[in-house]
């Protein structure tokens, strides 16, 4: 090995150094950022946590209070919007990988698909507020639902299209020459072949919308007594912690930072649920 | 067993008993000027040849010959795609198989087929098994666990799996993987078993289980298989079929083809100075 001209190599050295040190530094500057928001949320909210927020409703100015109607609200909106989302977008993303394929048909749906899930969703909102809420009259618990459900579904269309799509061509054809019909090949092998994929997709899915603030400003709304009717404005908790966190009382100021521990770490929960399970799989 | 779900007289009949002076089987699948095509491209030219009923055909060639290609024409897997077409016959009982109006999921139950790598369903052992005769045949639960045991058995694969049954497939050895997917294929009962090139991704030991237990299987079964290696077509296989570029050069009785072929083409690829 012939050293190379000590003026070169000098060179060479200070770029990798300088390469490496901006690409540490960009990684730095987002793990900071991070923690900067994990840690605020578990300081402020840690602080809030009690037994109180899952056995009293949320409160008026002042008074004490939990957010036991919020949570409620919340699991059946994102409850509903997944029974609601879940087989539809399956049933679709089945669709695209069994059926379509390369179709022009099949690629017109997956692009519009493409362009639902980068939609903004406040767009979402407007746009279930303008079908849903206003030739009923109200906000309403089921607009929320559906909300969320537009939102979810784009997502597991997406992953059931990809998932499927993954499975070899070989396990389809050796199912296919068992003289196997195309309906009992999707269901009973490529389903199963293909199931952590898609749950992985519904859970992902699941944490996104069970954040979503803006499109239940325009449906659901809020409400802050115990109510269990979806025909009605429906309390929820990223509606909850955006009330009382730009409201001037302190008390909610605290409910609204233990709101949104609780969901963050819900989010994280389910995040890692799913990256476990996907993990599993490539084992 | 066998005799049950053979439907007896037909044509079928006719064409088994030949003339006694014979004394080589007739032919279960006769397949008669079959032209193939990817699209433009034709793969098969005017294909002739008969696979005698409980025989074992090889089938061998260098890569893209068309071997595999006639594989897949007798139980119609080119049907899943579109670009591809077949003219000519081939005659099952006397039935065009490649003709329109054919059933093709009862034919895929009477010619099964084995592939390259191991393709266990992601479902039990037992299920396995189960999946394919459900397809075709309502049994009763003794019925079915008699039907799974049969099958295990034939494929020699039993003895290493009886205890395990409910277990994932997915994690047998390869070479257990290969032999129940042969189970597979012989517990829908069919009357032909294709199997394209099923020892290329296995060890030699597997490779010579699998050999071993096609010799066992062809007392029951018309067997086609496609293999690369020369050594196999000669140990497993009654007749064998030469092809090139998208002919059949010649077949004829293994002894025959590996030590006095006649055309100068088989000659050169069996001594492998090319291919």
């Amino acid at each position: 090995m012939s050293a190379p001209r000590p003026l070169l190599r000098g060179r060479r050295k200070a770029v990798n150094a300088l390469a490496l040190g901006l690409a540490s530094l960009a990684t730095l500057l987002g793990l900071v950022v991070l923690v900067w928001i994990l840690g605020t949320t578990l300081i402020h909210g840690a602080a809030a946590l009690g037994p109180h927020l899952i056995t009293q409703m949320t409160p008026p100015p002042g008074a004490a209070g939990g957010l036991a109607n919020a949570i409620f609200g919340s699991t059946m909106l994102v409850l509903v919007a997944v029974l609601v989302g879940a087989p539809i977008g399956v049933l679709a993303g089945t669709h695209l990988a069994e059926y379509g394929r390369a179709r022009p048909f099949a690629e017109l749906v997956r692009f519009v698909n493409d362009i639902l899930l980068s939609a903004p969703s406040v767009v979402i909102g407007l746009f279930v507020y303008q079908i849903v809420v206003r030739p009923s009259g109200h906000f309403s618990g089921w607009a929320g639902a559906v909300a969320l459900g537009f939102i979810l579904l784009p997502v597991v269309v997406r992953t059931t299209d990809e998932t499927m799509r993954l499975v070899p061509i070989s396990l389809r054809e050796a199912t296919l020459a068992l003289g196997a019909p195309k309906w009992r090949m999707i269901t009973q092998v490529i389903y199963p072949a293909a199931r952590v994929g898609i749950l992985t997709g519904l859970l992902l899915g699941i944490a996104r919308i069970s954040g979503e603030t803006a499109p239940l400003l325009f449906t659901a709304l809020n409400n802050q007594y115990w109510s269990m009717d979806l025909g009605h404005p429906l309390a929820n908790v990223p509606v909850v912690i955006f009330q009382f966190a730009l409201s001037p009382y302190d008390s909610w100021h605290s409910l609204a930072w233990a709101g949104a521990l609780l969901l963050t770490v819900f989010v994280l929960v389910v995040s890692v649920l799913a990256r476990t399970l996907l993990r599993g799989r490539t084992n | 067993m066998r005799q049950q779900m053979v439907p007896g007289g037909g044509p079928e009949a006719a064409a088994r008993s030949a003339p006694a002076a014979v004394p080589e089987a007739g032919p279960r699948v006769s397949i008669e000027a079959l032209d193939f095509y990817y699209g433009e491209t034709q793969a098969l030219r005017g294909i002739t040849l008969a696979l005698p009923e409980r025989q074992v055909t090889g089938m061998i060639g260098p890569s893209g010959c068309g071997k595999s290609t006639l594989l897949r024409v007798l139980n119609r897997m080119y049907d899943l795609y579109p670009n591809q077409r077949a003219s000519g016959r081939v005659l099952m009982d006397g039935e065009n198989i490649i003709g329109p109006d054919v059933d093709v999921n009862a034919l895929r139950r009477r010619v099964g087929m084995v592939f390259q790598r191991p393709t266990p369903f992601p479902m039990s052992i037992y299920e396995n098994i189960a999946f394919g005769v459900r397809l075709h045949e309502r049994l009763s639960r003794a019925e079915m666990d008699e039907r799974v045991e049969w099958s295990l058995t034939r494929a020699a694969l039993w003895e290493e799996v009886k205890d395990r049954l409910r277990n994932a497939a997915g994690g047998l050895s390869g070479g257990q993987q290969q032999r129940l997917c042969i189970a597979r294929s012989i517990a829908v009962r069919p009357e032909v078993i294709l199997l394209d090139e099923p020892t290329s991704a296995l060890d030699p030991i597997s490779t010579l289980r699998i050999e071993e237990l096609i010799d066992e299987l062809k007392r029951d079964f018309t067997i086609a298989i496609v293999t690369h290696n020369m050594q196999q077509a000669a140990r497993v296989a009654d007749q064998v079929a030469f092809f090139y570029l998208g002919e059949l050069v010649e077949a004829g009785p293994s002894a025959q083809i590996f030590t006095a072929p006649h055309e100068r083409r088989t000659q050169e690829y069996i001594t492998g100075r090319f291919g």
